[in-house]
């Protein structure tokens, strides 16, 4: 037992030492907060996204010698989190890890909305999905058109999605293509791509998760859900090519409540687009693996971007009543 | 590469991988090192009430990923880590269970039916020695399996189990554990529909929070694990302060702890009767852990229930009967290994633990759980297989390390046993609360806390068993997702679950079981009252 315990200590030791090597000197920004910054997470703890936000949050702390603890905050698609982040002070001591899709679509399908884009400063964006629609490779249909095909045949297709938004997007891309999909909606960002090869639906809606299953030969991308071709299926069709005028991408966001002051978004614009563009971060690695890559848009520019998703899901929105 | 040679690269990876550190020229693998230390945090965590697997595995993840990287390499050493907190937890959790009628983990919940009566006849020594038998020889069983069906075995259970089966499947363990939990099986139900009502708070897929009625407390649901913690734990102890109050209001003494037997022991004839019990609760526990998308908690409550069947032995099941205690925890402890089956050939976790696998996997990239990773590739080296029977050599080598140091660790636990209740109770109560504060850091947890408390104490009150309320608790939110998935895939049709014939076996074996039970029990009853009456009659 003892000689577990000592080694135990030892490999601790070690890691504590290997991360102590990794710090690189500080970089100074205007503003140094006041005491501990609380990033509060928008996602359930352990998920990919959670994931991206811990190692966003450690590296603040690491190279900034910031206290950034993070908080998950989970529940109904990040508007749990919304509504706490709104409540809180705008002073930088609390921030918002986030999807765009909870600020953009869901408070215009909310019953009673509780918070709006005016609501939030856009610090940073930090990177995105990979939306793509999956099917099992052995299916043997190479895009979305052979589905159509398939179902203008009179072949039933489920098509799984994980989130309201994309159960719009599956109604739509039928409405627009003269047939009818079958609608399932699973849960968590890997719903859809399980579901899929567990041959439970015919085909989902998948938001990066499917990466390493297209690589190894086990699913297509059938269709790119963004706005441009997805990284690891170039030659998969954009949505727009069936008529379907709508980004289906998210991006993952760092925001704070509306009203902060100028010194303090300059040094947390900083900080996130110097992890962002360091090519040796963890935080730049794990966005070009799991997810489309660094993306630092922010100030004016980002806000005109989510102004424009909150647009284009209002059209959406209209688009699938109909 | 043919596959002895597969699995011998696999080996050699799990050792011969990158080392932390070396001793006297011999360099030690960072997976081995993982591993221990992965264990030692599970079985700590797992005996600590309030923390479990699954959340040791949430907040270290993203530990490991900072610490190892998004390279290859760390694949062993973070998923070696997580296997063996995801085994010292099945094991550390049994522990609370028997000492204090606190299942460390949801698995465990059963554990406490004869583990802690034992406890209470001061053999608390022999219920942990039992524990870590069965739990360790159904671990080992069930990795067993794991190696040598996990490729054929995946394929043939995926393909006969949909959304709707899935649904049926949930609903015929739901009614199991109502029927067979507690005096009648309509008390059961109760609070297993109690337990599905609350569950329902808030959840759902609607952006608006359902049944919450505009309050703000319940807009975000009902926290599930302060709501377990508050019925299972606080609910026990305000009973306790009730019985400690009448004790000392009769004047008579405070009930002291329990006596100290001298039957602590487990000899090998006493091991040896316990392993038919052990088996059937294996091979239970395997099957189940092989079904995507059910749990542990579900093998536990099969095995208990077979092994009840199975018993015939003085001392009656629920009355601290050491093959009830074994019974279930081979029962548990065999999913683990199993549950590896789905996730490792399709991507599909059977419980909590596997999904952090699976997101490990993701996150660092270069293992993909699929079909691709059983791919027996002559030609050119599949270096996914080489990970396969890399992580498998690292559940073998937590086995191990299980025999040898996790009986001894337990017992250490033992020593709790023997403080007072006056002194107990107390630190119950603020460890419980601590840990509901720890991972639910708002004032409104204690509110919730409290409130489940006073549920918990009034069920115990009026004989209802909690057991049912709190695995419908767990299950809701399964069994509502399978269920619209299931209604969804079936294009609207109002009979859907009565469209497969295996869903309809499942749905009519939850219907008998609550009425054969019933009827078994008004049997009983009324062979009990039958003279009575004559007596009275005469």
């Amino acid at each position: 037992m003892a000689h577990f315990a000592r080694t135990f200590a030892a490999a601790s030791a070690l890691s504590a030492a290997l991360s102590l090597g990794a710090q690189a000197e500080t970089p100074t920004l205007p503003w140094t907060p006041s005491g501990q910054i609380t990033m509060m997470i928008g996602f359930q703890a352990g998920g990919g996204a959670d994931s991206l936000a811990r190692v966003l949050s450690d590296a603040l702390s690491a190279t900034y010698g910031w206290t950034v603890v993070p908080e998950n905050i989970a529940g109904r698609g990040g508007a749990a989190m919304a509504e706490a982040l709104k409540k809180e002070p705008a002073d930088g001591l609390t921030i918002g890890f986030t999807v765009s899709q909870s600020l953009a679509y869901d408070p215009q399908i909310a019953m009673i909305p509780t918070y709006g884009l005016e609501d939030f400063d856009f610090l940073s964006s930090v990177t995105g999905s990979q939306v793509g629609i999956v099917a099992r490779a052995d299916r043997g249909w190479k895009t979305l058109g052979d589905v159509i095909e398939a179902a203008r045949a009179g072949q039933k297709i489920s098509f799984a999605a994980m989130t309201q938004q994309l159960s719009d997007g599956t109604y739509v891309i039928g409405k627009h293509n003269g047939v009818a999909f079958t609608s399932v909606n699973v849960q968590g960002g890997r719903g859809g791509v399980n579901a899929v090869m567990a041959q439970d639906v015919d085909i989902a809606w998948a938001g990066g998760t499917q990466a390493s299953s297209v690589s190894s030969g086990d699913l297509v991308n059938l269709a790119s859900g963004e706005a441009t071709p997805l990284i690891m299926s170039p030659d998969a069709p954009l949505l727009s090519q069936y008529d379907v005028p709508y980004d289906f991408g998210a991006k993952f966001l760092l925001i704070a409540p509306a009203g902060l002051p100028e010194e303090v978004k300059t040094s947390l614009e900083q900080a996130v687009a110097g992890l962002l563009n360091d090519p040796d971060s963890a935080l730049h690695t794990l966005t070009v693996r799991n997810f489309s890559g660094p993306e630092v848009v922010q100030g004016a520019a980002l806000r005109a971007a989510m102004q424009q998703r909150y647009d284009q899901a209002t059209k959406l929105i209209d688009d699938a009543a109909e | 590469m043919d596959p002895l040679h597969y699995v011998l690269a696999g080996v050699l990876a799990f050792f011969q991988g990158p080392t932390a550190f070396t001793i006297f020229g011999l360099g030690i693998s960072s997976a081995v090192l993982m591993v221990i230390a992965g264990f030692l945090t599970g079985l700590v965590g797992g005996a600590t009430p309030g923390l479990s697997g699954a959340f040791l595995m949430a907040v270290s993840l993203p530990i490991l990923l900072q610490v190892f990287g998004f390279t290859p390499d760390a694949l062993l050493p973070v998923m070696g880590f997580l296997v063996g907190v995801m085994k010292g937890a099945t094991v550390g959790g049994a522990v609370p269970a028997i000492l204090f009628q606190t299942p460390g983990t949801p698995d465990a919940m059963m554990t406490t039916l004869d583990g802690y009566p034992m406890s209470r006849r001061g053999q608390s020594g022999k219920a942990l020695r039992v524990a870590h038998f069965a739990s360790v020889t159904g671990d080992t069983f069930s990795d067993l399996v794991l190696f040598t069906c996990a490729p054929f075995l995946a394929v043939l259970v995926e393909h006969y189990l949909g959304f709707t089966e899935k649904a049926a499947l949930i609903i015929l363990s739901l009614s199991f554990i109502a029927a067979v939990v507690g005096s009648s099986p309509m008390k059961g139900l109760m609070a297993a529909f109690l337990g599905l009502f609350i569950a329902s708070i808030a959840s759902g897929q609607d952006s608006y929070p359902r049944l919450s009625m505009h309050t703000e407390i319940l807009r975000e649901g009902i926290p599930l694990s302060t709501a377990i913690l508050g019925v299972l734990i606080l609910g026990e102890v305000l009973a306790a302060f009730e019985e400690m109050f009448r004790a000392r209001h009769n004047a008579r003494p405070i009930s002291e702890a329990p006596p100290r037997s001298n039957d602590n022991g487990l000899s090998l004839r006493e091991r040896w009767r316990l392993m038919p019990y052990i088996s059937v609760s294996a091979v239970i526990g395997t099957i189940v852990g092989a079904l995507p998308g059910i749990g542990s908690t579900l093998a536990a409550t099969l095995g208990y229930v077979a092994g009840h069947r199975m018993h015939k032995g003085k001392v009656p099941f629920g009355k601290g009967a050491p093959e009830g205690v074994a019974a279930t925890e081979a029962a548990n402890s065999s999913v683990s290994g199993a549950n590896l089956i789905p996730v490792l050939s399709l991507g599909i976790p059977g419980n909590v633990g596997a999904v952090f696998l699976i997101l490990a996997a993701d996150s660092i990239g270069g293992f993909n759980p699929g079909p691709g990773v059983f791919r027996f590739s002559l030609s050119e080296v599949n270096p996914q297989l080489i990970t396969a029977f890399g992580l498998f050599t690292a559940m073998m080598f937590a086995n191990i390390l299980n025999w040898i140091v996790g009986g001894q660790l337990m017992r250490a636990c033992g020593i709790m046993a023997r403080v007072p209740k006056q002194i107990l109770l107390p630190m119950v109560l603020l460890l419980t609360l601590t840990a509901i504060y720890v991972q639910d850091p708002r004032i409104d947890s204690f509110v919730f806390a409290f409130a489940f408390a006073l549920l918990g104490y009034l069920m115990r009150k009026l004989m209802i068993p909690t057991l049912p309320l709190v695995i419908s608790l767990i299950l809701a939110g399964n069994l509502e997702n399978a269920v619209r998935q299931a209604f969804s895939v079936s294009g609207a049709d109002p009979f859907f679950l009565f469209r497969s014939p295996l869903s309809v076996a499942f749905l009519v074996a939850a219907v008998l079981v609550v009425v054969l039970v019933s009827r078994r029990r008004d049997g009983d009853r009324r062979k009990s009252a039958a003279p009575a009456t004559r007596a009275a009659a005469e």
